[in-house]
């Protein structure tokens, strides 16, 4: 029921505020059949396996072995695990850029194989690359235009999206200059462009400094917090922790661990405390009455907790400002 | 059927269809085109300029017939080149580059069928080919006529200084010079031009979609495009009864199947005598024409529709 009325607010939404039509069907559709939307995930894969076909040099390359996993709407789903883990397949297979060998992927029950299921998904490659002779503003018109966006709601979405990216200094320049986190934040606009469901980020962060990279996960947030699903891969592990509800540990092409990220993290039989302003005999007073109650239960570690790396890089760099 | 089969066939039957869109095949043409002009590709317009002025006025030693001529095949076989050439290395360049950039990922992983895509970069290269060969004619036609014009004058003012000047003979430099110079004809042989570039373009496109390299694009477009020029001798030869052995007839078979006929756009050299085009040649080149196109893009839709990103 929640899913459906997340459903029902979101594609109310998008009718009054931006103008999009095509998103009636989609109420017409919670109203046919209620009980069918609410259980829709945003992302589903059954049994995937992709096999690349081998040359007369190389054999074939099983780069997916029967995965499943099902991105609930609304959540932020982290797929993690090493290169050539078969995270990047899967994305593709999702997206339909790459067919399946065995097994189906669909979002929000469109099959990947049809066109029709880009509707509600954004996506962010990695490294993107975007046609060099167009600025920032037009390469936005120009992945609306290809969504079917035109007039003054495609300028106010693309306006809109600039802002949102802080790129609205650079809309007037070429792409070909921009740096590499310019780029990655010109690409989330151009996911975002028509209004998504759905996002799909493959390495959002990669080779972005800091401060582009905490720009990207607070973006990720701010999604969350508006009822954009997000699908994202990132070999950041300490930055996925902060943006990811469920996470897949993915290796040598299949699912190794799922599941809520607190659960999978957790060490039931520990217990941290942080203390602040506490005095040497207070903690001398907690240390006795661990001794003393025995069975096993013991102190591991006291020390002063300390900031990371990357807190202490964006307060020195701001401090310069 | 599970409960998850009935939702997501459900929720597939309410979604609207994405079905072929002119308005997104519009905006993939328009950026390729932006794409290609903001590469300076067109600077070979200046170079057709200079070359058309160079034919136009450098050779004052012939007769007018001969200078008309020259003017006219220097010029044609220029565009020729600017437009073979134009259309096989953008092509080639166009859907590599998009792999490579992952620019591709970006524009399929929106809701945008892979057939309009393909059409959208195929009109984009056209429409520059169009619209330079649209400015290239323009360009000739009016050197061709500044220059039949000087050369009437010239021949009328020479006869008058031998006083050979009779109406007969002014009428009949007049003939000559016309028929030579400005006609339709002209605009003909640009179109044939046109037509031969955009089926030469289309092979580029099928062969780029399946290659990945493209060097291999244009060395083997070129390759087909030199057979095509030869396709009746293909032809000939296959039927000539001397030829024995089933791997040559079959080798020649693929040859002929695969290249265009390309001769069939070659009326280039009879514009350049000065003789006159048969609307029905025109209608048989532009038929033949949109067949080859209509051919080669619907296999080239289905190799690409196939392709995996």
């Amino acid at each position: 029921m929640a899913a459906n009325l997340h459903e029902w607010s979101h594609a109310c939404w998008q009718i009054v505020c931006i103008r999009d039509y095509s998103r009636v069907f989609v109420l017409i559709r919670v109203l046919i059949d209620p009980t069918a939307m609410s259980d829709t995930p945003a992302v589903s894969v059954q049994n995937l396996t992709k096999i690349f076909k081998g040359t007369l040099v190389k054999g074939a390359f099983r780069a997916v072995h029967d995965l499943s996993l099902e991105v609930k709407a609304g959540e932020v789903y982290g797929l993690i695990g090493p290169n050539g883990s078969g995270k990047s397949t899967t994305m593709k297979v999702i997206l339909g850029l790459l067919k399946p060998t065995q097994g189906h992927t669909s979002i929000f029950g469109v099959p990947s194989t049809e066109v029709a299921s880009r509707h509600s998904v954004g996506f962010l490659p990695e490294n993107p690359y975007f046609y060099k002779h167009l600025n920032g503003r037009e390469t936005l018109h120009f992945y609306g235009s290809l969504c079917g966006m035109s007039g003054a709601r495609l300028k106010d979405r693309a306006e809109e999206m600039l802002a949102l990216t802080g790129l609205e200094d650079a809309a007037t320049r070429r792409v070909g200059g921009y740096s590499k986190g310019m780029l990655q934040r010109l690409g989330l606009a151009q996911a975002l462009i028509h209004e998504p469901r759905l996002l799909v980020l493959d390495e959002p962060t990669a080779g972005v400094d800091p401060a582009g990279s905490r720009k990207i996960r607070d973006l990720i947030i701010e999604f969350r917090s508006r009822g954009i699903t997000v699908l994202v891969t990132s070999h950041l592990l300490e930055q996925m922790q902060e943006v990811c509800d469920r996470v897949g540990i993915m290796a040598h092409g299949r699912m190794v661990r799922e599941g809520r990220l607190e659960d999978l993290i957790a060490v039931e039989n520990q217990t941290e405390m942080v203390l602040e302003n506490a005095s040497p005999a207070l903690l001398a007073k907690i240390n006795a009455l661990v001794q003393a109650e025995g069975g096993g239960t013991k102190i591991l570690r006291s020390s002063h907790p300390r900031t990371t790396l990357e807190r202490l890089f964006l307060e020195a760099t701001n401090e310069t400002k | 059927m599970n409960m998850s089969d009935a939702t997501t066939s459900s929720a597939a039957a309410m979604t609207p269809k994405v079905r072929f869109s002119p308005r997104r095949v519009w905006t993939m043409a328009m950026a390729t085109v932006t794409q290609l002009v903001r590469m300076k590709i067109l600077a070979f317009l200046v170079i057709f300029c200079l070359l058309a002025v160079g034919a136009g006025f450098a050779f004052s030693v012939i007769n007018p017939e001969q200078q008309l001529n020259l003017l006219k095949s220097v010029t044609l076989g220029a565009l020729q080149i600017f437009s073979i050439v134009i259309g096989v290395v953008s092509t080639a360049l166009l859907i590599p580059k998009d792999m490579e950039d992952r620019t591709l990922y970006t524009i399929l992983s929106k809701p945008v069928p892979r057939f309009d895509y393909l059409l959208g970069k195929l009109l984009g290269v056209l429409l520059l080919i169009g619209g330079g060969l649209i400015v290239m004619d323009a360009v000739l036609s009016l050197i061709l006529w500044l220059r039949q014009s000087m050369l009437f004058e010239d021949a009328v003012a020479r006869m008058h200084l031998e006083k050979m000047d009779t109406p007969e003979a002014v009428a009949q430099v007049r003939e000559i010079v016309a028929r030579q110079g400005l006609t339709w004809n002209l605009h003909w042989a640009v179109w044939a031009i046109f037509l031969k570039a955009t089926v030469v373009t289309t092979v580029a496109l099928l062969l780029s979609s399946i290659a990945s390299s493209t060097l291999f694009t244009i060395v083997i477009t070129l390759c087909i495009t030199i057979i095509g020029h030869g396709e009746g001798l293909i032809r000939e030869f296959f039927f000539q009864p001397h030829l024995s052995g089933w791997a040559g007839r079959a080798a020649t078979l693929l040859l002929a199947a695969i290249c265009p006929d390309l001769a069939q756009f070659d009326i280039v050299d009879s514009v350049v005598n000065g003789e006159i085009v048969p609307w029905a040649a025109v209608y048989d080149m532009t038929g033949i024409a949109a067949l080859y196109v209509t051919v080669y893009l619907f296999v080239t839709h289905l190799l690409f529709v196939e392709k995996e990103l």
